[in-house]
C-alpha cells in the first residue's frame, strides 16, 4: 500500500468521520492553542443538543517553537479534531478503526492508552482520558469531557484530537516532521520551515511586550463589553485573542510564575461569561 | 451444602496504571466483607487484573446463605406472665409483634433475671440472588482519586465500564448497573473461563510483575549490564501491559552528554522505557516492555529510538539554556513562585529553611563548616524549580539542583544535600546518606507539614493531595535512619515560629496538631509485627525523641512474653489504677516520716534501693534490663502491700503520702519507657 501523504491523511479522516455522521466543518480563522477552542467544540459541548463534527485546526503554541531545529516540536501545527456528543459506547473501537483506515496495522504495532487527564485552565475545561501511543509515539489525545467553562456537563462529549504530523511521521516512517510529504513530493518543510524559524524568533525575541500587554487588556475589556450585550460569538473571539496574547507574552518570558495563574483566571472568567450567555440563548 | 466457583469480570476502558492495584485490593476485601455479612460461605478468594479487566475469583462459594437462628428477647417473665402463669397482654403482644406463635415463647434466665424470648429462623436465600444485589454495590464501593461519568445513568467510575460478567459455575448472573451491558458466556464454567482469560494474558498482577522483572534481569545479565530496576516504572509498566514482551533498543551515543538523571527521566517518564547501565554509567541502550506477541519489532525499535532521540534533543536544549547562568542567580526568581496558597512564596520558604537548618544543626552539635554548607544548600535548595529542565520534568527537582550546583562550582556536599533533600522518593526507599542532606530533608519536610497542618489542610483517609503523610513518614524515617537525637517538639515550635503568623491556626493549636499527626505516623511506621497496644504504650511515654521510640518498641517487643515484663506491666497497671481513682487529690513528694505500716516502708525501701539503678539503665537505653529490675523490684512487695494496706486511708496525710509513693513508682517507668498499664489483660 502506498504511504499516505499529509493531505491524504486529512482526506481519509474526513471521509472516515463523515461516514460516521460527523459534519466536516472548517478551521477557525483566529489563532488558537488547540482544536478545543473552536466554537464547534467549546460552545457545542454545552447543553443537551447532540452534535458530531470533525475538522482540521491549525494550532499555535508559541512556547513550543524550536527554530525548526527539533524534529518533533513546532509552534504552529495541525490538529484533527473530532467531537462526538453524546459519546457512544464503542467510541474507542471506532477510533481504532480510524487508524486502520489510515493503513496502520494494529497487529504489527502497539496502541497504548496511557492515562492523561486533559485540562485547559484558560477554558475552564477538563476531562478524563488518555494519550494514545502508537509504538511510544503520542498520536492522539482522547478525552471524555466532564467540564467546560467550569460547567459540569450533563451530556458527556468525547473529544478525539489527532496530532496530524505525528500520525504522518509514523505512516511515512520519517522521523523529522519537516521531511513529511505534504503531497506530490512537496514537503512539510517546504511549506512551513521558514515560517517556523521566523515565528520562533518572533515569539521568543521580537514580540513587543508592551503592545501585547496592552492588547491583552483591550481584548479582555472588549470581550466583557460584548458579553454585556449578550453577543456570545463576538465576545468569545476576543477571549481567544486574549488567550493568544497571553501565550505570546509567556513565550517572551514576560509573565512571572506569580502572575501566570492570574492571567489564566482572567481568560477563564471571560470564557465562562461567554458560555453562560451561549447557554441562556439556546432556548 | 452445594459449592461452586464464582467469577466476576469487570471490563473497563484502560484504567490509570496506579489505580489498578488498589482497586483489586478493594474488590477482594469488599467481597470478603459482604459475603461474611450475608452469611455466604466460600473458599479462597482472589482478585486479578490488568488496566482493562478486574477479576475476582472465589472458590467453593455456597449456593445458599447459612441459616440464621436469631434470638430475640422480650419483656421480663414477671411482666409477660401473671401470678397464675398465664400470658399477660404484654406477653401475647411480644409474640404477635415478632410474628411468632405463643407456643414458641421460651424463658431464659439472664444476669438481669428471667426473660421471655423467641428463636426466629431466618430463611436462607440463594447466593445468586444476594450476589446480584451485592455486585453493583461492591463495584460502586471501589474508590478512585478521580472518577467520571460517561452516560446519563449517573454511574461513576475511573473510566467507562464496558461490561460486567458474573458466573457461578456455568450460570450467568445478570447484573444491573446503569446502562452497562451484562456480559454472558455460554457453556463455560467459571474455572474454564478463568483459564481462557489466563491464556490470552498474564492475568495475575503479581505473577506478571515478577515475570517482567525476571525478563529484565535476564536481559541485563545477557548484555553484561548492571542489574538494576526502576521499581516505580516496573510497577507502572505492570499495569500498562497484559502479555509482556521485551525489546532492546538503542539511541545515538552523542546524547549520553545529557545528564544521567535527565536521560533516565526522559526515558522513564516520556516513554516508559528502562535505562541500561554498565559499571554505574548509562549506555546508549534501553529496554522497552511491549504488550503482546507478533509485533513488527524491527520497525517498533526504530520508532522508539527515533522518538527518544527527538526528546533528548529537546532535553539538551533545556540543559544548555539552564546552564547559561549559575544556579545561585536563579534563587531571587523564587519570589515569583508561590509555595502554597496563603503561605507566601518559595523565596520566603528557603529563608525559613536556612533558619531552621541552623537551629537543627546547633541541636545536633554539627560543626561550623558543615553547618554553613547546610545553610548554603538550603539557600540553593529550590532554585532548580525555575529551570526549564525541571519545568519539563518536575520529578527531576533536586537531581537538577545537584547537577547545576556542581556546574556552578558549589561544594560537592552542598550539591548532594540538594539532591538528598527529597529522599525517600516514591517506591525508591533510599534515604539521605550525608548529614547535610538529612538535615535539609528534615527542614523541608517539617516546613511542609507545619505549613499545611497549620493552614487547616489535613489528609482524609487515603486522600492526601499535599503529601502530608508522605512528608511525615519521610521525616521519621530519616531521623531514625541517621539516629538523630533531638527533641522534635522544639523543632516543631521553631518551624511554627518561622512562619511569623502566616498560619491560619494558632501556634499552640498547630503544635498540637503536628505532634499528634507525627505520633499517629510513628504508630503506623513501627513494624506490623509489633503489637499495637505496645506501640501505643511506648508513645504514651513520650515521642519527643523519635530514635528512642523505635528502640523502646523493639526492646519491649522482644521481651513481651517474659515473666518479668508481665510483672513490670502489672506494677504499672496497679499503680495507675489507684492513681486514676484519686483524681483531685493533692499528690506531692513522699514524706518518709509519714510511712507507718511495715509493708509500706518495705515498698519505699524497694524504691530507694532500685530507682537510681533503673533511671540509670533507662538513661543508657538498656530497656530490657530496666524492665527486669523494675518488675522484680516492685511486683511482690507491691502485691503484699495492696493486699494488706489500705491506700485510701481515712487520714488525709497518710492517704496522700501513699498515693505519692504510688505515683513515684508509676512515673519511674511509665514516664520514660512505656505506659504498660495500657496493655490489655495483664496476667502474671
Amino acid at each position: 500500500m502506498k504511504k499516505l501523504s499529509f493531505q491524504e491523511v486529512v482526506e481519509k479522516l474526513n471521509k472516515f468521520w463523515s461516514d460516521r455522521g460527523c459534519l466536516i466543518v472548517e478551521p477557525l480563522d483566529t489563532e488558537v492553542g488547540a482544536g478545543t477552542f473552536h466554537p464547534a467544540t467549546f460552545f457545542k459541548s454545552l447543553g443537551k443538543e447532540a452534535w458530531r463534527a470533525a475538522y482540521v485546526q491549525p494550532s499555535r503554541r508559541p512556547c513550543d517553537g524550536r527554530y525548526a531545529d527539533n524534529p518533533l516540536r513546532l509552534q504552529h501545527y495541525y490538529q484533527y479534531q473530532v467531537i462526538i456528543k453524546p459519546t457512544v459506547a464503542d467510541i474507542k473501537k471506532i477510533y481504532l478503526d480510524s487508524l486502520k483506515a489510515l493503513g496502520i496495522n494494529l497487529k504489527a504495532h502497539e496502541v497504548r492508552f496511557v492515562e492523561d487527564d486533559w485540562e485547559s485552565p484558560t477554558l475552564g475545561a477538563s476531562g478524563l482520558g488518555w494519550e494514545v501511543w502508537l509504538d511510544s509515539l503520542e498520536i492522539t489525545q482522547f478525552t471524555y469531557f466532564q467540564q467546560v467553562a467550569g460547567i459540569e456537563l450533563d451530556v458527556v462529549p468525547c473529544e478525539i484530537t489527532y496530532g496530524l504530523e505525528r500520525i504522518c511521521m509514523f505512516i511515512q516512517e520519517k522521523f523529522n516532521l519537516f521531511d513529511l510529504e505534504w503531497q506530490n513530493g512537496v514537503t512539510y518543510g517546504d511549506i512551513h520551515k521558514r515560517h517556523e524559524i521566523e515565528y520562533s524568533k518572533y515569539n521568543f525575541e521580537e514580540a513587543d511586550i508592551e503592545m501585547y500587554s496592552k492588547m491583552f487588556e483591550c481584548f479582555e475589556k472588549e470581550a466583557n463589553r460584548l458579553a454585556d450585550k449578550n453577543l456570545a460569538y463576538p465576545a468569545y473571539s476576543f477571549v481567544l485573542k486574549a488567550s493568544h496574547a497571553f501565550n505570546v507574552l509567556d513565550a517572551r518570558g514576560a509573565i512571572s510564575q506569580n502572575e501566570r495563574p492570574r492571567y489564566i483566571a482572567r481568560v477563564r472568567a471571560i470564557a465562562k461569561r461567554c458560555a453562560d450567555i451561549y447557554i441562556s440563548g439556546m432556548g | 451444602m452445594k459449592m461452586k466457583d464464582f467469577l466476576l469480570e469487570i471490563n473497563v476502558e484502560e484504567l490509570p496504571a496506579s489505580y489498578v492495584r488498589p482497586a483489586l485490593d478493594k474488590l477482594k476485601s469488599a467481597f470478603i466483607e459482604r459475603l461474611a455479612k450475608e452469611r455466604i460461605l466460600h473458599g479462597d478468594i482472589n482478585a486479578y487484573g490488568t488496566a482493562s479487566s478486574l477479576v475476582c475469583y472465589i472458590k467453593d462459594i455456597q449456593l445458599k446463605q447459612e441459616e440464621l437462628c436469631q434470638e430475640i428477647s422480650g419483656p421480663p417473665k414477671r411482666i409477660a406472665f401473671d401470678e397464675n402463669n398465664n400470658l399477660t397482654p404484654q406477653g401475647i403482644g411480644f409474640a404477635k409483634n415478632q410474628g411468632a406463635d405463643v407456643k414458641d415463647l421460651k424463658i431464659k434466665s439472664t444476669p438481669k433475671g428471667e426473660y421471655i424470648f423467641i428463636v426466629k429462623k431466618i430463611k436462607a436465600r440463594p447466593a445468586k440472588e444476594m450476589l446480584r444485589v451485592m455486585i453493583p454495590e461492591i463495584i460502586k464501593s471501589i474508590s478512585f482519586p478521580k472518577t467520571m461519568k460517561w452516560d446519563d445513568s449517573g454511574v461513576r467510575f475511573a473510566r467507562p465500564i464496558e461490561s460486567i460478567l458474573a458466573l457461578i459455575d456455568k450460570e450467568n448472573i445478570k447484573i444491573s448497573m446503569g446502562n452497562i451491558p451484562s456480559g454472558a458466556v455460554k457453556g463455560l464454567s467459571a474455572s474454564a473461563y478463568l483459564k481462557k482469560l489466563q491464556k490470552s494474558c498474564i492475568l495475575d498482577q503479581d505473577r506478571r510483575i515478577s515475570e517482567i522483572e525476571n525478563m529484565i534481569r535476564l536481559a541485563q545479565k545477557k548484555l553484561g549490564m548492571d542489574e538494576h530496576i526502576d521499581k516505580n516504572l516496573l510497577e507502572e509498566t505492570n499495569f500498562l501491559v497484559r502479555l509482556p514482551v521485551l525489546m532492546i533498543g538503542d539511541f545515538d551515543k552523542k546524547f549520553l552528554a545529557v545528564p544521567k538523571d535527565v536521560l533516565a527521566a526522559s526515558m522513564s517518564k516520556h516513554q516508559r522505557i528502562f535505562t541500561l547501565s554498565r559499571g554505574g554509567k548509562l549506555v546508549n541502550k534501553f529496554i522497552a516492555v511491549l504488550d503482546g506477541k507478533g509485533r513488527d519489532i524491527a520497525r517498533m525499535r526504530k520508532v522508539y529510538g527515533n522518538i527518544l532521540e527527538a526528546r533528548l534533543k529537546d532535553s539538551l536544549f533545556f540543559y544548555n539554556e539552564d546552564m547559561k547562568k549559575p544556579l545561585a542567580d536563579l534563587t531571587p526568581k523564587l519570589k515569583d513562585l508561590i509555595f502554597q496558597k496563603g503561605l507566601g512564596n518559595m523565596f520566603e520558604k528557603i529563608q525559613r529553611l536556612e533558619e531552621l537548618s541552623l537551629f537543627i544543626s546547633e541541636k545536633l552539635n554539627i560543626d561550623h563548616v558543615k553547618k554553613n554548607d547546610i545553610k548554603r544548600a538550603a539557600y540553593l535548595s529550590k532554585s532548580d524549580l525555575v529551570t526549564q529542565m525541571v519545568g519539563e520534568f518536575p520529578s527531576l527537582q533536586g537531581a537538577m539542583g545537584m547537577e547545576y550546583s556542581l556546574k556552578s562550582g558549589e561544594k560537592e556536599s552542598v550539591a548532594i544535600a540538594i539532591k538528598e533533600q527529597y529522599f525517600p522518593k516514591g517506591l525508591d526507599n533510599s534515604l539521605p546518606e550525608t548529614i547535610e542532606g538529612a538535615v535539609l530533608a528534615i527542614c523541608d519536610r517539617m516546613d511542609n507539614i507545619v505549613g499545611l497542618l497549620g493552614s487547616g489542610i489535613e489528609p482524609k483517609g487515603s486522600f492526601d493531595p499535599f503529601g502530608i503523610r508522605r512528608n511525615s513518614q519521610g521525616l521519621i524515617q530519616i531521623i531514625n535512619y541517621k539516629s538523630l537525637r533531638m527533641e522534635i517538639t522544639g523543632i516543631i515550635r521553631k518551624a511554627i515560629e518561622l512562619y511569623k503568623g502566616k498560619l491560619k491556626i494558632s501556634p499552640e493549636e498547630s503544635e498540637k496538631k503536628v505532634i499528634n499527626y507525627i505520633k499517629e505516623r510513628l504508630e503506623s511506621l513501627a513494624p506490623d509485627t509489633r503489637p499495637i497496644e505496645l506501640k501505643q504504650a511506648v508513645l504514651r511515654s513520650g515521642c519527643d525523641d523519635i530514635v528512642s521510640v523505635f528502640k523502646r518498641i523493639d526492646a519491649l517487643s522482644e521481651i513481651s512474653a517474659e515473666k518479668y515484663f508481665l510483672k513490670a506491666a502489672k506494677v504499672c497497671e496497679r499503680t495507675s489504677n489507684i492513681l486514676k481513682g484519686a483524681k483531685g487529690e493533692k499528690i506531692g513528694q513522699v514524706n518518709e516520716g509519714l510511712l507507718k505500716e511495715d509493708l509500706e516502708k518495705e515498698v519505699w525501701k524497694a524504691y530507694s534501693a532500685n530507682s537510681g539503678a533503673i533511671k540509670d539503665l533507662i538513661k543508657k537505653e538498656k530497656y530490657k534490663e530496666a524492665t527486669r529490675v523494675y518488675g522484680e523490684a516492685f511486683f511482690e512487695t507491691l502485691h503484699k502491700f495492696f493486699d494488706n494496706v489500705l491506700v485510701n486511708a481515712e487520714d488525709k496525710d497518710l492517704r496522700q503520702n501513699r498515693l505519692a509513693m504510688m505515683q513515684a513508682i508509676n512515673k519511674l517507668y511509665a514516664n520514660d519507657v512505656a505506659d504498660l498499664a495500657m496493655l490489655p489483660q495483664i496476667v502474671v
